[in-house]
Parts: structure tokens; sequence; C-alpha cells
């Protein structure tokens, strides 16, 4: 009968020291495990221990079924193998100990025996060949694709420690399999081919040498056993600390919207400004970070030739929180002003990490100390100032707002004094941008036709404060958001309603956490959805362009809002063609995180807006491109001059579009019934 | 080392401006005030010299509607005193008044320099710095860029048309007009300014009647006219300058 010989050829000595190693690797694991975990907690207090049962589920999904890290499919699948092969085999392990030294020892009972062992063989010398295959793939990927996410590291002991882990798992996985190749050789077991690699590997040594020799055996076998608790006792210590600290990460994710950020620990001297002042989530963010480089792949930034690597961030502060007493000032020496400034806000790179850092929300922490330390770029500060004075950023005054509507006839109604069902939050960009104008009259006007209930704020209104608060200035976020939360309460209303993303954001997710949740917030691509579906907006004209679109970070990957927009398109008779970078990959346009207000350095190549544009109009048979956001507009429509598409792709409205298919024109406003 | 700068609130260009019923001032009712932009280079200044050599900032400025703001602003940039001139600035006042009020009051603050914006453009009866200084009677250098203090001396760079720089030493005491401050005003964080707010005070000092002698009397204030517009000469070079010419002789050139 097939039976499990754990320890065959193995002194009884040789066991028994085993053991002892083994319970010394564990001691310095462990050793290395509490100097981590002592390290984390010298960090800022964070509250992240609710919604156990979410929690433990994302590790599953996450941790376990590794379904962020399969998003990219090469790495992914290279992952996959290898995670999964180290588990099985580790398993495996775990399961011959308890067979041989606990039950067999205790209860002279063995459970590893007949079609169960045979079986137990054959499922660990296939996840031996995935192991195998996927440590290929990895090495194949390292060295010789090279990918340039994985390449240029800030810091000279990564390369080594990034061979170490591929070195450590090849050797354990070659010498598992000659250790048991050897013992088939000699042994020659009947159930032997349930192993087809060991009994290929045994039935070599059987062509080639000497079957009978034990030795060689002995001899891997001690290999094998000092490789793994080598490997096992520098898990703290090297690369494979992410086995840990991926999932406990994960298991400690914000599981709040994305769209609200965190307020400052400290609300008097907001920021920080040493490794200390972060919040141990934070700290335990920069060790989880296993310098995959996928957040720099789908940084806006770094493609734009800025600074920035998200991926550079979190390792040089796991780096500095390590070492930071060798008279390096960490904002400055470490992390520089510039890299802090090229973040768009975009969320793209803790969209797409697989061990779900929050690379911007260090980045952030960090800016609001430059704020508080006056370290801005000149036009920021003047566009903070503006902020601060007349509350928009044109630095035109506050009463100049409502402009635009002075030839709209009937006059828009003041939410101020007369009640609405909708009050529409215009928004700086959309009130008093010259490009803009003609779609915040359009949008008056599709509103008027339509026969909604709704009106503005006027003079009334103030910058929503959403950028203010990603460029790090909480304070003056939080002057913006009382006044306009002020002017709310005196206002009565059901729903507000924006065509700009950014404000959506913070009125839907950062306003209401101030206690004043008695409306709902919609984007404009949503009520006009709404709209449509029942019909209080007729499309009269159905367009049948081919058109692409572009999704607004704050409107997609913030707020998870993809498909109201696209219905709307749909609706009007449009032909949707997708850019390759859609939905939650889109790929931001450059103005997000208060990068509007500044001036590119000179080392940017191609500003993001370009490569956006870009990406558009290699679209076969699009010359479309349609926005759902002010700052898009502004962008892309300059972004098509430097890019010398003019002529070839014209950047739309949505509300443009609306306009079209319900043949509204503005030259001759229509007598509003 | 005592510095004191003197800062006013004027009116904000950014809104429109209009002209009250009299005719001879600015209708303040939709007036949005903002410090004299010279004078936050004069602050900034201070505060420069301040962190290069430990001196004592004080900020003085007249009691016009947001002065508190402007005060623990520069408080919140490292100002340690903040007073403000209460008085009854509605019924008009002048530079030439406010330099008297103020005559005695730097008197009592002993400054060893007095930093103000070296312009403002309200002032209809020229600036500030050289009136305090003749009533100070202390000597005055007016657009000044930089200052460079050492043992009871100033050198300050004053700037010229045309590019021309000119470093003066002058004896402390002095009154220097600031044009620009050797850095741009630094950006002041809400939550510093709120900071300010809450531990700094602000003293009053009343500034009893104002004298207005010596200013001007306004007769009329208007927007600028529009004049007869210019006319565009078209055509090709040779009928441009051959009109050019024609006009030239009707205006009697020979």
């Amino acid at each position: 009968m097939p039976i499990r010989e754990t320890f065959w050829n193995i002194p009884h000595w040789a066991e028994i020291a085993q053991y002892l190693l083994g319970l010394l690797a564990i001691l310095i694991f462990s050793y290395g495990v509490i100097r981590r975990v002592r390290r984390w907690l010298k960090g800022q207090p964070e509250r992240r221990i609710d919604h156990i049962r979410s929690r433990l589920w994302s590790v599953v999904v996450q941790a376990v079924g590794q379904a962020r890290t399969l998003h990219d499919i090469y790495p992914g699948i290279m992952h996959l193998t290898i995670f999964w092969g180290m588990i099985a085999l580790f398993i495996g392990t775990i399961l011959a100990t308890v067979d041989w030294d606990v039950t067999h020892l205790f209860f002279n009972v063995q459970f590893l025996t007949s079609w169960v062992y045979v079986l137990y063989e054959l499922i660990l010398d296939i996840f031996g060949v995935f192991l195998l295959i996927g440590l290929g793939m990895a090495i194949y990927r390292r060295y010789i694709v090279r990918p340039d996410r994985l390449a240029n590291m800030p810091g000279n002991g990564f390369i080594w420690d990034d061979a170490y882990v591929l070195i450590m798992l090849v050797l354990i996985g070659i010498t598992g399999y000659l250790v048991e190749g050897l013992r088939i050789a000699v042994a020659q077991p009947d159930w032997a081919p349930w192993s087809p690699v060991g009994n290929a590997i045994g039935n070599a040594f059987i062509a080639f040498g000497d079957p009978s020799n034990r030795f060689l055996h002995y001899a891997l076998w001690i290999i094998h056993i000092l490789i793994a608790f080598v490997a096992l006792a520098s898990i703290p210590y090297t690369k494979f600390w992410h086995l840990i600290a991926g999932p406990v990460n994960i298991f400690f994710r914000s599981l709040e919207p994305a769209g609200r950020m965190s307020a400052p620990v400290s609300e008097d001297e907001p920021g920080v400004k040493e490794w200390r002042d972060f919040t141990w989530k934070q700290l335990l963010d920069f060790e989880s970070c296993t310098r995959c480089g996928r957040c720099q792949d789908v940084c806006p930034a770094h493609a734009s030739g800025f600074s920035l690597s998200p991926r550079d961030i979190m390792i040089k502060l796991d780096t500095y929180m390590w070492q930071p007493a060798n008279g390096h000032n960490m904002l400055g020496d470490v992390i520089s002003a510039d890299e802090l400034w090229a973040c768009t806000s975009c969320l793209a790179c803790l969209n797409i990490c697989p061990v779900f850092n929050d690379q911007f929300s260090a980045i952030i922490d960090m800016r609001r100390y430059l704020v508080l330390e006056g370290d801005v770029d000149p036009q920021l500060q003047d566009a903070l100032a503006n902020l601060g004075r007349y509350g928009n950023s044109f630095g035109k005054s506050d009463r100049m707002r409502a402009k635009w509507t002075k030839s709209i006839q009937p006059k828009i109604k003041d939410v101020r004094r007369d009640e609405v069902e909708y009050l529409w939050f215009v928004g700086d960009y959309a009130s008093y941008h010259a490009s803009m104008t003609d779609k915040t009259l359009m949008m008056a006007k599709v509103f008027q036709s339509a026969g909604l209930d709704f009106g503005i704020l006027y003079d009334g209104e103030r910058n929503s404060g959403n950028d203010v608060r990603r460029v790090g200035e909480e304070g003056l976020f939080d002057m913006l958001a009382e006044k306009n939360l002020v002017t709310f309460s005196k206002s009565t209303f059901k729903t507000i309603v924006t065509s700009d993303p950014h404000s959506f954001n913070t009125l839907k997710n950062e306003y209401s956490e101030n206690g004043n949740d008695h409306y709902s917030v919609l984007h404009y691509s949503q009520l006009l959805d709404q709209m449509i579906t029942s019909g209080q907006l007729k499309v009269s004209r159905k367009l049948g362009y081919k058109v692409t679109y572009h999704d607004p970070c704050y409107l997609g990957r913030y707020n998870g809002e993809y498909d109201a927009p696209r219905r709307v398109m749909s609706a009007l008779g449009c032909e949707l063609v997708e850019m390759p970078r859609n939905k939650e990959n889109t790929f931001c346009c450059g103005a997000g995180g208060g990068r509007i207000w500044m001036e590119d350095p000179p080392e940017v190549t191609e500003r993001p807006a370009e490569n956006r544009v870009k990406e558009a109009a290699s679209l076969p048979g699009v010359s479309t491109l349609v926005v759902a956001c002010p700052k898009d507009l502004v962008m892309f429509q300059d972004a098509v001059k430097t890019a010398d598409l003019e002529g070839k792709l014209f950047v739309k409205d949505l509300i443009d579009l609306i306009g079209e298919a319900t043949e509204m024109n503005l030259a001759e406003p229509k007598e509003q019934n | 080392m005592n510095i004191v700068v003197l800062a006013k609130l004027i009116p904000d260009l950014v809104e429109e401006l209009e002209i009250d019923d009299s005719g001879t001032a600015l209708d303040m009712t939709w007036l949005r005030l903002i410090i004299n932009e010279l004078d936050d280079h004069a602050i900034e200044e201070a505060i420069l010299l301040k962190e290069r050599t430990g001196a004592n900032v004080t900020v003085l400025a007249p009691d016009i509607e947001g002065v508190d703001d402007i005060l623990f602003t520069a408080a919140a940039k490292g100002a340690e005193r903040l007073i403000k001139i209460v008085g009854d600035y509605e019924s008009g006042v002048n530079n030439h008044a406010l330099a008297r009020v103020l005559t005695p009051v730097m008197k009592d603050l002993q400054p060893d320099l007095i930093l103000v914006g070296v312009e403002a453009h309200e002032d209809l009866d020229g600036s500030i710095g050289p009136l305090l200084a003749g009533y100070l009677d202390l000597p005055f250098i007016g657009y000044v860029a930089s200052i460079e203090l050492e043992d009871g001396k100033a050198t300050a760079t004053k700037e010229y048309p045309g590019g021309l720089s000119v470093e003066m030493e002058v004896t402390l005491p002095v009154v220097l007009g600031i044009q620009v401050a050797e850095e741009p005003p630094r950006y002041v964080a809400v939550s510093k300014v709120r900071q300010a707010m809450k531990t700094a005070e602000i003293e009053e000092l009343e500034a009893g009647d104002f004298d207005l002698a010596g200013g001007p009397t306004i007769d009329r204030m208007y927007q600028p006219e529009v004049s007869e517009g210019a006319t565009i000469i078209d055509g090709s070079l040779d009928d441009i300058a051959d009109s050019l010419i024609g006009i030239f002789k009707e205006l009697g050139v020979q």
C-alpha cells in the first residue's frame, strides 16, 4: 500500500536537529516580525478595525485569490503560479509533518496512505511545476524583458533583494524535486509514476548514476532543509516580508469612499514632516510595497516626465523609516517638493496597487506640510490667495460669478430666495472660463426647455474646495466648505447637480461628513440620463456620430460612475468607440489635485492631456472626443492645439451633444412655455 | 532692533470703481478692500529681516474693515506686535493727516526701522513714507528692493528706472519705502491664520481728529473718458506712407 515514509534515509539525530533548526528559524522570524510591528506602532493612531467581515473577505479575494494582481495578465499569472505553488508545497510540508510527527508519533496513525497519499504526491508534483514555471516567467521578465517599472530603483540593495527571493524559491523547488527523485531512484516504490517529475528525475539518476547513492540524497536533503529554514527566517528581513505585510495591509485597507480624504491627524499643524507623523497604516503601506511598479506604469505624472513615481515614494519612505537618523530630512532630501506637486490626484496608483497601498494619502500629508511652510508654486499661491479672497481661482470678483446668466430669459431662480428641486452648483470653470460659457448657457437652456425646477446660488456660490483640499490646504477647504454649507442651509432644495466632477466628488463625499446630508448630489450626466429615460428631455435627432469618451477621474475612479454618460451618448444615437484606457483605467488629463493652477516644469515631455488626445485621435473613424468635465474640456482643447490635432479631433462636452440632438440653438433663444 | 511696518487697505481693483453722488470720491458701498500690495512686500521684507537678525516686527494699520485679517496674517508670518489706529476714516482722510496721527505713535514705539510700501494707488497727496519721515525728522529712501542691517546702519538697495540699482548706507533710524521684497510675499496657510487669531492680540490706539491740511481739495473725480477714436490707415505700404505725410503736413509739420 502506498504510504508516506517521511524521513526515509534520514538518521534520527538529523530529524531532531531539523526541528531545533526550525525552532531557531521561527525565533529569528518572530523577532523580525516584532521589530516591524513595533515600527508601525510608532506612527499616529488611525482606526481601521470596523467591518471585520468585509475586511476578511477582501483578504480572501485579494490575497488568496490575487484578484487585483491578475489584472495585469503576464505578471498576474506569474505571481499566481509562484504564490499558489509555494502555498501548496508549504501546506504539503505541514501535512507531512503532522502525519509523521503528530498523528504517527503520538497516536500511531498516518493519514497520508493509499489513494490519499498518491493524490497528495501528484498534486504537490504539479504545484511544484507551477512554482518553477512562475519563477521562470519571473526571471525572464525581470532579467531579459526588463520592463521600465522594475528598473531604476531608488537605492542599491533592491536588485539583490529581488534576486534573493527568486534564487531561494528556485533552490527550494529544485532541491525538493532532486531529493524526491533520489528517494524514488533508490526505493523505487510501485506508486512512483504518481510523482511524474520526481519519477523522471529518479529514472535519470538510474540511467546516469549510481541508484544506490544514499549519501547524495542525504546531502541534498540537508541543503533543501537549510535553504527552506533560511528563507523562513529571512521573511521579515527581505522582500519575502510582503507575504505577511501584503495580506495584513489588505485587511486594514480603507473602506471609506475613494472620494473622501482623511482629515489631517492634527488640525492645528496639518501635515507630515517626519516619518513618525504618518499614521501606523501609512507606515504599513510603505512596508507592504513589493516594488512591482504598476503604480508607476499608470501614473500620468510619471508618463509625462515629472520626477514623481508613486513606486519610488513608497520605496523611499520605507527606506527612510528604517534609517532616518543619518542627517537627511524626509522632505527635501528624500522626497522633493517637485515630486509631491507633480501628483494629479487621479488615484490610478492606489486603484491598481495589488497590496492596496494608498500612495495618494502619503503625498497629500506631505503636501499639507509644504503648504503650512508656505512652500508653494507662485501660480498656485495666487490661486489659493484668490480662492481665499474671492471664492474662485480666477481672481475675479465673486459678484461676477453669475455674469453669464445676463442674457437668459426668464431669469434663473436664486436658490437663496426661491425653493427649487435642483440646486445647480455651477462651479468655477463653468462660471468664469471663456471656453465654457457656451456650454453653461446650453445647460441652462436644456434645463429650462425641459421644465426642470432648478436654480443657482449666484454670487453666493464658492469654489467647492475639492482641489484645494487635494493641494493640501485643509484650512482653506474648511473655510470654503463652511461658506457653501451655510448658504445651503439657508436654501431649500432636494438635489444638487453639477457638471464639475471635482465639485461633485467633494459635495457628495466630503461635505456630508460635516453633518449636512439631507440632499443628494448628482453629476449632470446622471441627471441628463434620468431626464432622457423618463422622457422629460426629448431627443429629436439621432446624431449618428462615432465618438469616444474620456472618463473623468473624479466621476469614474473616484465615484464609480461609468454608465450614465455612456447611456446618454447611446440615447443620442452616438456610437461609442472606447479608448484602450477606459473606465477605471482612464488616463488623467493632468488638471487634478491643483495641477491646473501650477506651472509645468521644463522636464515635462508630453503633458498628460496631449498623451490622452493622441490616444483618442488614434481610434479609426473617430473625430470627436466627448468629455463630461469643464476642466477636461479646457485641458483637451488646449492639448488638441499643442499636439497638432486641430481639425482632426474635436472636443465636445456632453451638453453640446444634447444641444445638437434636441436641436437647441443658443443664438435664437426659444420661448419657454 | 525694532522694525515697524505701516500697512493699509486700499480699494481692490477687481471690482468696478464707482464715483459717489458728491462726484469727488469713490463710492465705498460696493468697494472691496485689499492690502496695498507694496505694503505686503514691506511686511515680507520685515519678516525676512527678522529671520536674519532676530529683530522685533510690529505691524501698524488704520482700522478699516478687513484690518484684522491683514494683521493676523502678518502675525501668522511672524510679526510680534499688531496695532490698529482707530478713528473716523469714513469722513475722509489723506496721507498728510495719517502721517500726522502716526508721528507721536512712532515716537512712542521708537523703531530703528520703519518700512512702508513706497506707494499706493489711492495716494492722492503723495505717498506716506516721505511725509512721515518729514514729521519725524528722519531720512527716507524710496523704491527699496533689499536691505542689509549692520551696527546701527542700514544698506538699502534702491531701484531706478532703466535697470539701475544703487546701494545707499544710512544711519538708523530711517524710513524706507519698499518697492519689492527680496522674496515674493509668502503663502500663509489658513490654519496658521486661524491659529494667529486665537493667540495674537491686536492693540488699539486712538487716532483723534484728522487734520487734512496739506492735502489736495478734490474738485471732480471721474472715470477715464473715452476720447476720439484712432484712425486706422489701410492700404499698401506706399499708400500708408503717402497718407501719413499728408496728415503731418496738415498738422503743420515742416
